[in-house]
């Protein structure tokens, strides 16, 4: 594969700067990350971008995006997506989140399921499960954190890369930014939106939802939940994997976007 | 200077050992050990001896609240209060107080403080806290609006006891459009408010901009003193003097017929200097309830933490002054020397301690402590 180099832009929206990774060759593709915040391009990222023009933004109040201390919900992180998406240009792009970055994305096809192309919702928060609780992420220290969000550290790839060095003074502050402004936007209901499950019929997309089968964060069962309330959805279920498939199974995690996408090369 | 007797209303009823098998007493620790009985009777002595100190000559009473715990089960600030108003003639009763950030509606507050200074014939002294984060998870009150609804839910309440009604409020966290206690304080303009603190400058800077009393608690006295620097910035900034009735401070403290016994009882104090507050950093101070300010103070603050010292170091940092009348008083008289203070609160009963015990320090103190220690 050819190496790529994305470039880091500032585009202006509703007053707010949002920091935003972009990159790759072929049709729109924008990526909402999770609570751990903006990673970059890391590996499957990489692969995706062979075949997608990725667009990667920092949500408000995450990383080195401005502030948005006026947000109370995920539903107005997907009302601001949607006016990001318009800001940037992009024109039915395929969107992929990734936990509250897919919960965002699920908002974002409720709203507007005509402006979006494919959606896929990597474990996503949103849903309160049947059965089991959404594990409370603010309630433990991130050191203790960190080996719950992944079925086994050892199998992953890039655990070093990502976790394995102490965080830089100004990571450490980006580290409790991200947290902070999670907790403004999930804090209660916890992870969830009683509203959602109403307006998911609305979403007509095709739609891939990828879950881990260990996630001990957010349990499988939403999954399950996600996949009848949306009407064209299936679900892939990744074994020995946890809450976060992109990072745990980078390879086989990046195969199934590209399948579904229909940009595997195979044309 | 004048002494406030105050006693967290323990429910150290369980064998040490049970708690111990839990990650902190707060949250954590299975409500299976309260003891319903022991409860009925321990909430019947420690009014006993809040009355006894109002009896012996105690210039307040001060009760707090806190939750899902058992180093306090004063569940309600305002209900004690409120039997305290009743129960007691003479003493201030000294709210500290009311958690304003995880108070839903700031009007009930408003009245509910209202009746106990009625009640009182207007002995309410009026404390507004921040709260410690575990009763942000006892409420479920998202930490990032802290201080914002500390700031708001006081200035509602504020409003109900100085503006006329009815009157709208639409702020950004409390939403109310008809307005119109029908209880309003006593003293006018509304009772005198005080505010605690152990490592926020904001909160310091804060309650000097306003004029409230402000209380230090259990910290070293070199962070007593930047702190009250911090209440005198803010101050200063409002054009105002700063007098020894604006600011406190807070220790625990026991009086007994010989130092001997004193310097046991003291020892009840360490199981709330460090078994209750063992547990996860995320307990106390959940994700966005400090600001970076306040987050590198607290740091300063606790250079070690209270739970790491010994008896030993906690009597001579004076984080527990424990001993005869005479030593006491001598102990008290430099406190406020080295701080300057008009108000000196007393957490005066802990843990195990037992009533008798108790009850004799109360006698001890207002026959020999009070009276030594009233003319500083």
């Amino acid at each position: 594969m050819r190496p790529m180099k994305p470039r880091e832009e500032r585009i202006r929206v509703g007053g707010i700067d949002v920091h935003t990774w972009i990159g790759g060759d072929g049709p729109p593709l924008l990526v909402l990350h999770g609570a751990g915040g903006n990673r970059g391009f890391t590996r499957w990222l990489e692969r995706v971008a062979q075949r997608y023009t990725v667009w990667a933004p920092t949500h408000p109040g995450f990383g080195l995006s401005g502030d948005a201390e006026w947000m109370d919900g995920i539903d107005d992180l997907a009302r601001f997506h949607l006016w990001f998406m318009d800001a940037a240009g992009l024109e039915r792009p395929h969107v992929l989140g990734h936990s509250i970055g897919g919960w965002t994305a699920a908002e974002m096809a409720t709203m507007s399921p005509g402006s979006i192309d494919s959606l896929i919702l990597v474990v996503p928060a949103g849903l309160k499960p049947e059965t089991g609780e959404i594990l409370d992420v603010f309630y433990y220290p991130p050191p203790q954190l960190v080996p719950m969000m992944v079925h086994d550290p050892k199998t992953v790839p890039e655990w070093d890369a990502l976790f394995g060095t102490p965080l830089s003074p100004a990571q450490q502050e980006i580290a409790v930014r991200n947290r902070e402004m999670t907790a403004r936007l999930t804090w209660k209901p916890y992870m969830h939106d009683p509203r959602l499950a109403h307006f998911l019929p609305r979403i007509t997309n095709r739609t891939l939802i990828l879950w881990g089968r260990e996630d001990r964060v957010v349990p499988v069962e939403c999954g399950e939940q996600y996949r009848r309330l949306v009407p064209r959805a299936t679900l892939t279920v990744l074994e020995q994997c946890g809450h976060l498939p992109p990072i745990e199974q980078p390879d086989e995690f990046a195969r199934h976007v590209l399948d579904f996408l229909g940009g595997d090369g195979r044309r | 200077m004048k002494l406030y007797y105050f006693s967290e209303m323990p429910h150290h009823e369980y064998p040490d050992a049970e708690g111990e098998k839990y990650p902190s007493l707060r949250l954590e620790f299975p409500n299976r050990f309260f003891d319903r009985e022991k409860a009925h009777a321990n909430y019947q002595r420690y009014l006993t001896e809040y009355e006894l100190a109002d009896q012996v000559g105690f210039d307040g009473l001060m009760v707090n609240e806190h939750h899902s715990t058992p180093s306090c089960v004063n569940v309600g600030v305002n209900m004690s209060a409120a039997i305290l108003a009743r129960t007691t003639q003479r003493a201030k009763i000294l709210l500290l107080g009311n958690i304003l950030p995880i108070e839903e509606n700031p009007v009930r507050l408003a009245e509910q403080i209202a009746m106990a200074d009625l009640i009182s014939g207007g002995r309410v002294l009026s404390g507004f806290v921040r709260g410690v984060g575990v009763e942000q998870w006892w409420s479920n009150v998202n930490p990032i609006h802290n201080r914002e609804r500390f700031e708001e839910c006081h200035d509602l309440i504020l409003k109900c006891w100085t503006e006329p009604g009815p009157f709208r409020w639409e702020g950004r966290h409390y939403h109310f459009r008809h307005v119109n206690p029908w209880c309003l304080p006593l003293q006018t303009p509304h009772p005198p408010i005080w505010i605690p603190g152990t490592a926020s400058p904001e909160t310091a800077i804060w309650a000097g901009r306003r004029g409230y009393t402000f209380v230090p608690f259990l910290v070293p006295f070199e962070i007593a003193r930047e702190l009250f620097d911090y209440y005198r910035k803010g101050a200063a900034e409002a054009g105002r003097t700063v007098t020894p009735d604006k600011l406190g401070f807070l220790i625990c403290a026991v009086t007994a017929d010989t130092r001997a016994k004193a310097l046991e009882a003291g020892r009840h104090f360490v199981w709330r200097m460090g078994p209750t507050l063992r547990g996860p950093v995320e307990f106390f101070s959940p994700v966005g309830m400090r600001s970076r300010a306040g987050t590198q103070f607290a740091l300063k603050a606790r250079p070690r933490s209270l739970g790491s010292m010994s008896y030993e170091d906690l009597v001579a940092g004076h984080f527990i002054i424990a001993g005869t009348p005479d030593e006491v008083a001598d102990r008290f008289a430099l406190v406020q020397r080295e701080l300057g203070i008009g108000h000196l609160l007393l957490e005066a009963q802990e843990s195990r301690m037992d009533h008798p015990t108790t009850m004799r320090s109360i006698e001890l103190m207002g026959a020999k402590v009070i009276p030594a220690i009233a003319p500083l």
